[in-house]
Parts: C-alpha cells; sequence; structure tokens
C-alpha cells in the first residue's frame, strides 16, 4: 500500500544551520500520527516542504505517492493544512476568506460545509479576519484545512489558543476525518492532545527522528509511579526487595507514625512487584498509569544532552 | 469553478485603495490643466520661464510648456500624475509578493491549489489592471479638458500620452513584483521599484542638461517613456521599451519565485 506520507533521508539547510538532518518517515494511510518535539526540533520545517512551501536540500518526499514539488496544485488540492504560525490580517469576513480558499482548491460551493464546520466550531463567519481573537482566528485556520475533505490533514500545533470545549470539537473532527479514512499529521508540544487525538507518535529532535511508535507503546514504555504503604516493622524488609528490583529506580521511605509510606519509579517488571509484595504484608498499594508526558520529556532531555555533548 | 480567484481577490481587497488614487489623480489633473489658458500665451509666464536657469527648465521637462500638449505632459502625464501612479505602482508591485510573504499571509494561500506561476500571474494581472483603470481616468479626464482649457490635443496624443504613462507605471510595479519574487523583502521591493523610477527620472533630468550626457536617456524609461513628447507627436518606438521591460520582469519573476523557499 503507497504511504499517506513517505520522507526518505530527508535534509533542510538553511546555510550552515540545518534544519533537518535525513529525516526518515512514513504514515500509513487513515492513521493519527503525532509529530512531537522540542521547539526548533523541525517539526514546521518537515510539514512545510510537505506542502511544497519550501523544498528540501537533498533527499525525498511523496505526500499520496506524489512528489509535493512535481505535482503542485493538483496534490496541494488533496491536502488541508494549518500553519503553526497562522497569521490572518484580511479586513474582510470569515466567510469570504473561507470561500476564497476554497476557490484557490477549485471548490465553488463550499459554503454549507463552511458554514456546518464554523457551526461546531463556534466560529462566526460574519465578522471581519482581523477583528477575530487568536482563538477564533485559529477556528478560520481549522476549516480552510478541513473544509475539502482531504485525504491527508497537515496540521501544526492545531489546538494552540483553542479552549477546552473547542479542542473537543476539534478532537470529534480528527476521529470523524479517520472514519473516512482520511490521514491526519499533527505536530503539537501539548502530549496530552497527542495522547487523545493519535494512533502513533514520531519523536523528532534535532532534526532527527528520536522514535516512532504507538501511543500505546510509548505509554507502555513509561515509568509509572508507585506508593505502598507498609507497616513500620516491615519496611526494612520490603525496602531490601523492592531495591533488588531491576525496574526500579528514585526509591524513597518515608514515614508516618506506626506506617512508612514507600515511593518509586517502575519502568518494567510489574509481575516482580507484585511478587515481592506478596511476602509482606500490605496496608496500601498505589501503581499509576504510565505517564505519556514523562516519557516524552526524557527524550527531550536526552536530546538536551546530546545537543550539549555533541555539538559540531 | 470560479476563474482566477487570486485576481479577483486583489482587486476587491483594493477597490477603495484605487478610489482614493483616482481621486488624487482627478485633482491633479482638474487643478492643473484649466489653469493652461492663464499660462499659454501669458507674456508674464513666459518672461517668468525664461528668467529660470535653463538647467532646471530642461530638468523639469518645461521646454515646451507654452503648448497645450507641452503643458500637459509637463505638469500631469511627466510630473504629478507621473509621480502619483509610480508610487502606485511601487506599493503594489511590492505588497504583490514581497508584502504578503514578510507580513506571513502568504505560506496559506500557497497551500492550496494554485501554483506559483499562477499567483505572480494573476496579482500582476490584478496590478496592471488597476494601473490601466487610473491611466483611462487620467486621460478621459484629459479629454474632457482639453476643450475648455485650450490645450489644443489630438486624439492619438491623448493616446500616446496615455501609453506612455501606463508603460512607466507598469514597468515600476512589475520591477516590484521581481524583487519581492527573486528577494521576498517588501523594503527590498519597494527600492528596486520606486529606485529604477527615480533613477530613470534623474538619467533624464541630467541627459537634458548637455551633449556629453545626453547618452543618460537611452537608459532612462522616464526618457523612453516622454522624450519624445508623445502628447505632442504621438507613439514613439521607444515607448515598446517599457513594455518589454515590464514582461521581463514578470517572467523572470515567475522563474524566480518558483524555485526558492517561502518565508524563510
Amino acid at each position: 500500500m503507497t504511504a499517506a506520507i513517505e520522507a526518505t533521508a530527508l535534509t533542510k539547510r538553511y546555510g550552515r544551520r540545518t534544519a533537518l538532518h535525513g529525516v526518515d518517515l512514513r504514515v500509513e494511510p487513515g492513521r493519527v500520527v503525532g509529530l512531537i518535539g522540542p521547539n526548533g526540533a523541525g517539526k514546521t520545517t518537515t510539514m512545510r516542504i510537505l506542502l511544497d512551501i519550501i523544498r528540501p536540500t537533498s533527499g525525498t518526499v511523496r505526500v499520496l505517492g506524489d512528489d509535493p514539488r512535481e505535482a503542485g496544485p493538483r496534490l496541494r488540492r488533496r491536502i488541508g493544512y494549518l500553519p503553526g504560525e497562522l497569521i490572518m490580517d484580511s479586513r474582510i469576513t470569515a466567510g469570504r476568506l473561507l470561500t476564497h480558499y476554497a476557490a484557490l482548491n477549485g471548490e465553488a460551493n463550499a459554503a454549507p460545509r463552511i458554514g456546518e464546520l464554523a457551526d461546531r466550531l463556534g466560529l462566526d463567519l460574519r465578522r471581519p479576519v482581523t477583528a477575530l481573537s487568536k482563538g477564533n482566528k485559529q477556528k478560520v485556520g481549522l476549516v480552510q484545512a478541513f473544509a475539502h475533505r482531504p485525504d491527508v490533514l497537515i496540521l501544526d500545533e492545531p489546538t494552540s489558543g483553542l479552549d477546552p470545549l473547542v479542542q473537543q470539537a476539534f478532537l470529534s473532527l480528527v476521529r470523524e476525518a479517520t472514519d473516512e479514512g482520511q490521514t491526519v499529521l499533527l505536530s503539537s508540544h501539548v502530549i496530552s492532545e497527542i495522547d487523545q487525538a493519535a494512533d502513533d507518535v514520531l519523536i523528532l529532535r534535532n532534526g532527527r527522528i528520536a522514535q516512532v511508535s504507538t501511543v500505546a507503546e510509548v505509554r507502555a514504555a513509561a515509568d509509572r509511579d508507585v506508593r505502598v504503604t507498609v507497616r513500620a516493622v516491615d519496611a526494612a524488609a520490603l525496602t531490601g526487595h523492592l531495591e533488588r528490583l531491576p525496574g526500579m529506580s528514585a526509591l524513597s521511605t518515608q514515614h508516618a507514625g506506626e506506617t512508612v509510606v514507600l515511593r518509586g519509579r517502575l519502568s518494567t517488571g510489574l509481575d516482580e512487584l507484585v511478587s515481592a509484595l506478596a511476602a509482606q504484608p500490605v496496608l496500601d498499594l498505589v501503581v499509576a498509569e504510565p505517564d505519556l508526558e514523562r516519557a516524552v520529556l526524557s527524550f527531550y532531555s536526552d536530546a538536551a544532552t546530546e545537543q550539549t555533548g555533541g555539538a559540531q | 469553478m470560479s476563474a482566477l480567484p487570486l485576481m479577483r481577490r486583489t482587486l476587491a481587497d483594493s477597490w477603495r485603495g484605487l478610489i482614493g488614487w483616482a481621486l488624487g489623480l482627478a485633482a491633479v489633473t482638474g487643478l492643473y490643466l484649466p489653469l493652461f489658458p492663464s499660462f499659454g500665451g501669458n507674456s508674464e509666464f513666459l518672461a517668468i520661464i525664461e528668467s529660470l536657469p535653463p538647467e532646471l527648465v530642461s530638468a523639469l521637462n518645461y521646454d515646451q510648456i507654452t503648448s497645450g500638449a507641452g503643458y500637459t505632459q509637463g505638469t500631469v502625464y511627466g510630473l504629478l500624475g507621473f509621480v502619483l501612479l509610480t508610487i502606485a505602482a511601487t506599493s503594489w508591485g511590492a505588497a504583490a509578493i514581497a508584502g504578503d510573504e514578510e507580513r506571513g499571509t502568504l505560506e496559506l494561500t500557497l497551500a492550496h491549489g494554485v501554483s506559483r506561476t499562477q499567483l505572480v500571474l494573476e496579482r500582476a494581472a490584478a496590478i496592471t489592471l488597476k494601473l490601466a483603470i487610473l491611466v483611462i481616468w487620467v486621460s478621459l479626464l484629459a479629454t474632457i479638458l482639453n476643450g475648455p482649457s485650450e490645450l489644443g490635443l489630438e486624439a492619438d496624443g491623448i493616446v500616446a500620452g496615455g501609453l506612455a504613462l501606463f508603460g512607466t507605471a507598469l514597468s515600476t510595479a512589475m520591477i516590484g513584483i521581481l524583487a519581492g519574487g527573486v528577494m521576498g523583502r517588501r523594503a527590498i521591493a519597494v527600492g528596486a521599484a520606486a529606485g529604477v523610477a527615480v533613477a530613470g527620472y534623474a538619467a533624464n533630468a541630467l541627459g537634458n542638461q548637455s551633449e556629453e550626457l545626453r547618452w543618460l536617456h537611452a537608459v532612462s524609461p522616464y526618457h523612453w517613456a516622454f522624450g519624445a513628447n508623445p502628447l505632442a507627436d504621438g507613439l514613439d518606438a521607444a515607448i515598446g521599451l517599457l513594455y518589454l521591460v515590464a514582461i521581463a520582469a514578470v517572467v523572470i519573476a515567475v522563474l524566480a519565485f518558483r524555485r526558492r523557499d517561502v518565508g524563510v
């Protein structure tokens, strides 16, 4: 099957600065893929190359099987794009601007669809674009991206400036899009958003893909916070057991009268933890849900170390 | 599918500005041309012109000012109308690509189903149409005022003067598009477009001064337009050079703009 988006050894240099160092990525049709990474990791650069707004220094790109550079407008009509830095200063109304964008895509009768999307996001189409707040401009951006039911949606920081209610409306738009077989690539540094919306995660750091996996896998690999409460008399023995667990780190003890609270962070070996606990009377046990955000932040901090350690 | 969406958007966005420019041109034309009867055969006015330093008279192209055609060219077509249209052409030409790009709004337009070529050509076409409207407006005013102001202009002189004026404005605007298409910086586009127009005017004025500097006429777009006194003597082939420059500028703008990154 042809990938919806495919990049091979994608490199982009601006003078001496290298924004992308040979990025390889593949997005299968119908998936929602979250592109995450710290500022300057290359998320926006990658997306702009997919739209042929900027051109790669080397490497190949295919969107829906076509090279964006060669395929031109024909391909871009099948893509919905929301720029990360959305600037709109037109004095015309939101409705007119959206009709204009639809006309650029060759759609003469886009008004019903635009009206429907505007209703769902709570956007007043009669107001001039300049008079809109940041959040409302973002809604205009979302409407123009979704309006023509494109095969591929490329959304750079789609929910920035949106209130939680509208974020929910956005998530339902994304779900509908995938139900119809549309592919979504979205970037964010709000990890909970990726968590809610995406099937797969691409972590980009320093212009390289650091990890590709499903959200579930990233989450499974993430550390879990563990908290065990035992009687003070059992604490020493249990601490000994827990310290020997290979996946346990940051173990601490806190005395609270007759009881002791042991806290730690577990990466792997949940079953070993359970058997270690089975030997002792346990008063309370909490194993927290693995935190996607922490998993991702650990990639960020690895990236930071790499950057300082391996500066050219 | 409705045709030329970018051109129509540009026109719809700028009709207010167009009316402003039309009013400005009407003011200049309506104020100056009716004054001709009190100047033309007036001996005091001739004495004033003769008392001016000859270099100044030739720099301002006032040597023909005692004829109706010379006066119309010296005040409107070759001076204030030229200045106003040059300013309009510069700002429109610089806004077409560079201004849009610097504001950050060009990226989203290009993300839709339009090609870079189509964008440059439609915006160039919109500017061409707006400039044509303004020049036709000036020509219309000159035609209306011709009789009452005793200018004695011939129809083909008005057409030739209009084509000369249109040619200067068009080449200026397209140089603005070219510089914007290559560099993407509004200040550079304004500088290039206005710079060529001003340099052309200066080269013409200097070329008027002496035999040694006459060669400057050959490189002055202003001289190509007005050197052969189109309002008095009709069309001159040199006016065609302005249109060649305009076409060449658009072609190079398209080629350059297709090649480069936008908004970086």
